[in-house]
């Protein structure tokens, strides 16, 4: 599809943030990855109107399951369906993932990259692969509800042609007329109207942010969706890969109310499953207590 | 239960002037059921700190000085003959104890200090036919000084790896040491009170064993182990072996029970990692030329793995 083609920039794996030691530690596969991309089925949806996301990541090797492909938090659409395959081949292992989702809103969204932590069967060392990021923009009502509209318009456009040829011909035979009698001059083109810039999305506040991460949890109440809610909410208070809790709650000493929602997701990224219900209620009840 | 890891820790304070990382660190060894090296100049109150985990423990301790003319009987007992008797009798050495000091492990001669981490390892020892069980708990504390050097058999690094962890002890603070003057000028130090039982140890060791490691927590130990490996090459002989990973693990629970967890986090791996690192990682002599200490390079090692 064409508008693939308009995020193909996806398809180029951006290797590595850390070299070496420096990737996440989170897997032992032993990887040649050769393809890491995020890309949609349109480049443009439409408000309410389902379009998919597609993670597509090959390997040489001959795997039963790639692990650690680490999704991005949705927090800008609704999703409404997830399906994975992975085939094997000569060539070695494809990966690929669809995600239905449906936007509410119009405007920009951002998507954050898939990451793949593995060992560079290469060279032995840990590496994070990461896709591009994917930007979509959100346009108003989909087509297909203005379809009615859109076939009288059509319509009435052809009747106005038709008598815009009719008058083109009128005026034609004048300016021959009138062209034997002066010199021809070059009649100046009107220049084209500008077209009215694109309103600017809305600007996303921390409320906003923390409500995707809520619904996101919410959606999911478990392990893996607690571990992207954390990635997330440590993203939103500027943490690097190499901080600790620790460090992050020494740089906003001041923030008491994000200091216990990083405490309770640390808590439910970690703890034994015994307790993890109650560690994602806790989570979701600081989102719910930031977000009121 | 009542008394928890902390109190030892409380109990040890009212002795000790600061020294926390110390402290503490004697506290993991014997939650995670592992030997502790101390290593730091005369008088950082390391033999004190030893003195009052055992008090407050109620164990038995016992002080080993090694000398060079130690000799290995002097450690795990010998055999006599009883004239009376007419028949031989064993005398247990001062390994026999919960808590044993073998201080300056590094001034005696190799033989000896094999018979000391045979026993450490093997947490039985023996003396002609008879073969003893050492008591349980056990832990071996040892100290070296890294000042003076002559005459000193240093421990190689494969004798090295049997200690769980390793402390390197500095120099207090002004504010404490102004505190070490008040409280020891005029009196005696004071020996921590028994504060625990040997049952309680037991207990936490249980507990400690019960806490939970998440996956991707047990791939971040493997990663800063083998990044020892991998990384800094310039500076480093050979990375640390695979008993670091379980030396980190077993710490991390630790630091989790002090913590009142019964799950590890990133914070507690990161944490306890230069305490299982430090002595099993060869530094070549680079790092001495170079004036490039061996706490930053471990430092720079463990900040180049990303927390998960």
């Amino acid at each position: 599809m064409a508008r693939r083609g308009a995020v193909a920039l996806a398809l180029a794996f951006a290797a590595l943030l850390g070299i070496a030691a420096g990737a996440r530690a989170e897997t032992l596969q032993r990887l040649t990855v050769t393809q890491l991309s995020l890309a949609a089925d349109t480049a443009t949806p439409h408000i309410e109107v389902p379009f998919h996301l597609i993670v597509t990541a090959h390997v040489r090797e001959r795997i039963a399951r790639l692990e650690n492909v680490d999704l991005p938090i949705l927090a800008e659409v609704e999703i409404l369906g997830d399906q994975s395959a992975t085939v094997r081949d000569a060539s070695g292992t494809t990966y690929r993932e669809t995600i239905t989702v449906v936007a509410h809103h119009s405007g920009t969204i951002a998507i954050a990259p898939v990451t793949l932590d593995a060992i560079d069967a290469r060279t032995g060392k840990p590496m994070r692969y990461s896709s591009a990021p994917l930007t979509l923009q959100v346009a108003g009502p989909g087509f297909a509800s203005q379809a009615g509209s859109i076939a009288v318009g059509i319509a009435r456009t052809l009747v106005a042609l038709f008598a815009l040829l009719l008058s083109l011909g009128a005026l034609g035979a004048v300016v021959m007329l009138l062209a034997r009698r002066a010199p021809a001059r070059p009649l100046p083109l009107p220049p084209p109207p500008p077209e009215p810039p694109a309103p600017p999305p809305p600007p996303r506040s921390r409320a906003d942010d923390l409500r995707d991460a809520l619904a996101t949890l919410r959606a999911e109440p478990g392990r893996g969706a607690a571990l992207r809610v954390r990635s997330f909410v440590r993203r939103m208070v500027g943490a690097s890969d190499a901080e600790t809790l620790d460090d992050v709650l020494r740089t906003i000493h001041d923030d008491e109310p994000m200091r216990a929602l990083l405490r309770a997701l640390e808590r439910a990224s970690f703890t034994h499953d015994a307790d993890l219900d109650a560690a994602v209620r806790d989570a979701l009840a600081q989102l719910e207590r930031m977000t009121a | 239960m009542s008394v928890r890891p902390q109190t030892l820790i409380d109990a040890m304070g009212r002795t000790i002037v600061g020294q926390s990382g110390t402290v503490e660190a004697l506290v993991l060894g014997l939650l995670a059921n592992g030997h502790v090296l101390l290593e730091g100049p005369p008088g950082l109150a390391k033999t004190l700190a030893c003195r009052a985990l055992a008090a407050a423990l109620g164990g038995e301790f016992k002080r080993i000085q090694f000398t060079p003319d130690l000799l290995p009987s002097d450690i795990v007992g010998t055999r006599i003959f009883d004239q009376h008797e007419r028949a031989f009798s064993t005398v247990r050495g001062p390994i026999f104890a919960n808590v044993v000091l073998a201080d300056e492990i590094n001034r005696a001669p190799a033989k000896v200090q094999s018979a000391l981490l045979e026993a450490m390892q093997e947490r039985q020892v023996t003396i002609g036919p008879q073969t003893h069980r050492l008591p349980d708990p056990f832990l071996v504390m040892a100290t070296m000084n890294p000042l003076d050097s002559e005459g000193t058999y240093a421990l190689p690094i494969a004798q090295m790896d049997r200690f769980l962890l390793k402390v390197d002890v500095g120099y207090p603070t002004r504010e404490e040491e102004l505190e070490i003057l008040e409280r020891f000028a005029v009196h005696e130090t004071q020996p921590a009170t028994a504060v625990a039982t040997l049952d309680d140890v037991l207990a936490w060791r249980e507990e400690t064993h019960a806490v939970h490691v998440e996956p991707k927590l047990k791939h971040y130990i493997v990663e800063l182990v083998a990044v020892t490996r991998e990384r800094e090459t310039t500076y480093i002989d050979h990375g640390a072996s695979p008993r670091a990973t379980l030396a980190i693990a077993h710490l991390a629970r630790g630091k989790a029970l002090l913590a009142g967890r019964d799950y590890v986090v990133p914070d507690d791996v990161r944490a306890v990692a230069p305490l299982a690192l430090r002595h099993r990682i060869g530094f070549n002599f680079r790092v001495a030329t170079e004036g490039i200490g061996t706490a930053a390079l471990i430092e720079r090692l463990i900040a180049a793995v990303p927390t998960p």
